[in-house]
């Protein structure tokens, strides 16, 4: 057993604990962390359960290479049916939460049931425990966390916890580690407070069992260069994230106002280098920090500058916060984009969801679909700061008619608001888009439109697409593990080989979460950042297991599969709004408005789209339905699932 | 396992292709390479004339802060309405 980390089933609803090991053949099929959870989620969910229902199964994970000697392998991954889409739903974050997991001696828990009463899981060097949480219940997640700590009398646990929107069941709730680390996607946070589960707390000390410690520290020497000497993780440790949005709004890649414009003008303001200003001021000139073994320190800390928060710390904010509450609802002060991340963090809400149905609901007010009665006479008008503040209150705790609408989701929200709301709403698969707009970028697009989880740069994103890289680069990396002679484009507003670039990414990303390694370590924003051949030393090292960078690549192939037979069976199909691989009309139907000469007048081609999705079907081996051929099912070992082995 | 650790990774391999002190002209149809001087707070594309403000992460390693708004969208209208016929 690599490592010697195990799975603990635990049932809310009987108490019952059940820890098992984790064979060789199945970390030999599906790696760990998210490609793992997917086999789980899988394998122990029925078709149709209620996302808030005791069986619906909330896995929780550190990646196969989490604490080791690697870097940056500070990632936990939780999995469930999401209760903001009906289908998969799957979030990660950084901090120090998954590591502890693991010197606690667990890489992976399934969560079923639900508790009579608010409770904590406790993980403890082999251990687990299920305490009572009816101090902590209420608490933001800050106050939680530290809570715990106080209870255990232990300042070195580290907890997973939900807010107070967790604990409302709203189904934009996030999980949250630390101060702003953040497992923001499809309401994982919401699925936990429908359990009654407030956190899962760990500390451990027990040894992680290194298969070559001296080697796997003398690679990761190398492996450390390769990170940090990257251009853009050497921004990301000047700016942090929020350096992408800045580069993208200056072209015209920005949601602005809902979809309505494709960049934030005379932005100013809320550039990353302002945000860089306030950290520096606030914080003095060493604030930037890093996650568990990260050498990039991407993490920027912050005091607000002013206003009645003044003087409150935060970390952050990211570019998610940055697009949330800056460029989309087109409110251009940094201090309101570091409250609004304040406030997400507090409450346990996903920032880009919340900045993105705020903003949609703010068109919706401009457009006369929403009015005053149903906002309690808040004015929601684009570019009214104090009105998006008090709409992120009003969703974690479902006040108003309004915020009560929006903390049920976009979809759901839509039928409330009715009229032609829904047309509006820049989602796919129930889940709001990135502040990011991709009408000039069908690579991009086709990755929002099938990203497993519903709209997601996390999942697919051929970033570097953006770069103008040669083609003999392009090949260089997208032809490497598998064989591809097929087209590829320098051309960012082309359509010619993007389908592969995305099935690549794909493939790319799965493998990096099975990994529990950060993305901003892999070929995402740099060409240069590790990836399939590199990881075969890592986990060699580490953890003795012998892998080529095809069988890593079968891997996530096969992964990414699961998720997507999960999604089958909960009800996707190719071309539906609401659960399809399908984008809002507007990308196909609105030109750019904004940006560089030759975005502006941009659009998604409706016809090379689906010929793009094709391509994509047939590159991942489904049909034209989207559905799996048996043959690839066969082919990937998946032709018996569920198989329910373990 | 032969793991031969002296061979370089295709990723390794790109560091080759990498650049200090210029970057690409954020407008698509141009992504001309540019290279201001150090310091400098403004650049001008000398081939689509889009200006922009530059940051610096290092003193050789520049970036696009953003574009001079007015010069862009001027120029953007004009290529626009070039395009319209207008």
């Amino acid at each position: 057993m690599a490592l010697k980390r195990k799975i603990a089933y635990i049932n809310l609803s009987t108490g019952e604990i059940d820890i098992k090991p984790i064979p060789v053949d199945i970390r030999k099929k599906f790696i760990g962390g998210r490609g793992l959870d997917a086999y789980l989620l899988y394998n122990h969910s029925k078709k149709g359960c209620d996302p808030l229902g005791p069986d619906n199964p909330l896995i929780v994970s550190g990646g196969f290479l989490t604490a080791t000697c690697a870097s940056a392998t500070a990632r936990t991954h939780i999995m469930a049916k999401s209760p903001l889409t009906g289908l998969l739903g799957s979030a990660n974050m950084g901090g120090f939460f998954a590591p502890e997991m693991a010197w606690a001696g667990f890489h992976h828990l399934v969560i079923k049931g639900k508790a009579k009463n608010p409770v904590y899981i406790y993980l403890h060097n082999g251990e687990i425990e299920i305490r009572d949480a009816k101090n902590i219940w209420g608490k933001t997640t800050t106050d939680s966390q530290w809570a715990i700590r106080d209870e255990l009398n232990d300042q070195e646990v580290k907890s997973m916890v939900c807010g107070p929107a967790g604990e409302n069941l709203v189904r934009i709730a996030n999980v949250m580690t630390g101060i702003k680390n953040a497992g923001g996607r499809s309401g994982m946070g919401c699925v936990m407070g429908s359990k009654n589960l407030k956190a899962v707390a760990a500390r451990g000390t027990m040894d992680i069992n290194i298969a070559y410690p001296m080697d796997a520290l003398e690679y990761n020497k190398r492996f450390i260069d390769q990170i940090t000497s990257a251009k853009v993780n050497k921004t990301q440790g000047t700016l942090g994230t929020p350096f992408i949005w800045g580069a993208t709004n200056s072209w015209g890649g920005i949601r602005t106002r809902n979809f309505q414009y494709n960049q934030c003008e005379y932005a100013d303001d809320i550039e990353p280098e302002r945000i860089d200003e306030i950290c520096e001021e606030t914080m003095g000139p060493y604030h930037m920090s890093g996650c568990f073994g990260c050498q990039v320190h991407c993490r920027a800390q912050y005091k607000i500058p002013s206003g009645p928060y003044k003087g409150v710390y935060d970390e952050g904010p990211e570019y998610t916060s940055q697009g949330a509450f800056g460029g989309e609802p087109d409110c251009k002060s940094a201090e309101t984009i570091l409250v609004g991340n304040h406030l997400v963090d507090q409450y346990g809400i996903d920032n880009l969801e919340a900045g993105s149905l705020i903003s949609w609901a703010m068109e919706l007010y401009e457009e006369g679909i929403i009015t005053n009665k149903d906002t309690d006479g808040l004015a929601l008008e684009f570019g009214n700061d104090e009105a998006l503040l008090e709409m992120v209150k009003r969703i974690a705790f479902r006040e108003g008619k309004v915020g009560n609408a929006l903390a049920d989701g976009g979809i759901a929200a839509s039928k409330i608001f009715g009229k032609n709301s829904f047309d509006f709403l820049i989602q796919v698969k129930g889940m709001s888009n990135l502040h990011s707009d991709e009408r000039a970028t069908p690579a991009l697009a086709l990755n929002i439109a099938t990203a497993s989880r519903g709209s997601d740069h996390l999942r697919s994103r051929p970033a570097i697409d953006l770069y103008h890289l040669p083609v003999d680069v392009l090949r260089k990396i997208y032809s490497n593990p598998i064989p591809y002679d097929g087209p590829l484009s320098s051309e960012h507003t082309e359509y010619i080989g993007k389908a592969w670039q995305v099935f690549w990414q794909e493939n790319c990303y799965m493998a990096v979460d099975c990994l529990g390694i950060c993305k901003y370590h892999t070929t995402f924003l740099g060409a240069t950042l590790p990836n399939f051949e590199d990881w075969t030393k890592v986990l060699y090292y580490n953890t003795g297991l012998e892998y080529t960078p095809e069988e890593i690549w079968d891997v996530a192939e096969r992964c990414n599969m699961l998720e997507r037979l999960f999604n089958l069976r909960e009800g996707l199909t190719r071309d539906d709004l609401e659960k399809g691989d399908m984008l809002n009309h507007r990308y196909f139907d609105e030109p750019c408005k904004r940006g560089a000469p030759d975005v502006i007048g941009k659009f998604i081609d409706k016809k090379k789209f689906k010929k793009m999705i094709d391509e994509f079907y047939e590159h991942k081996g489904l049909d034209k339905d989207g559905v799996p051929k048996p043959e690839t099912l066969k082919n990937l070992g998946l032709a018996n699932e569920p198989s329910k082995m373990i | 396992m032969a793991i031969d650790v002296s061979k370089q990774s295709g990723a390794e391999s790109l560091r080759k292709t990498r650049t200090y002190g210029k970057f690409r002209c954020h407008n698509p149809s141009c992504m001309g390479r540019l290279e201001p001087k150090p310091g400098d707070k403004l650049v001008k594309c000398p081939v689509c004339k889009s200006e922009f403000r530059v940051a610096w992460i290092r003193p050789d390693f520049p970036r696009i802060r953003g574009p001079v708004w007015d010069v862009n969208k001027k120029l953007a209208q004009e290529a626009v309405a070039k395009r319209e016929g207008k």
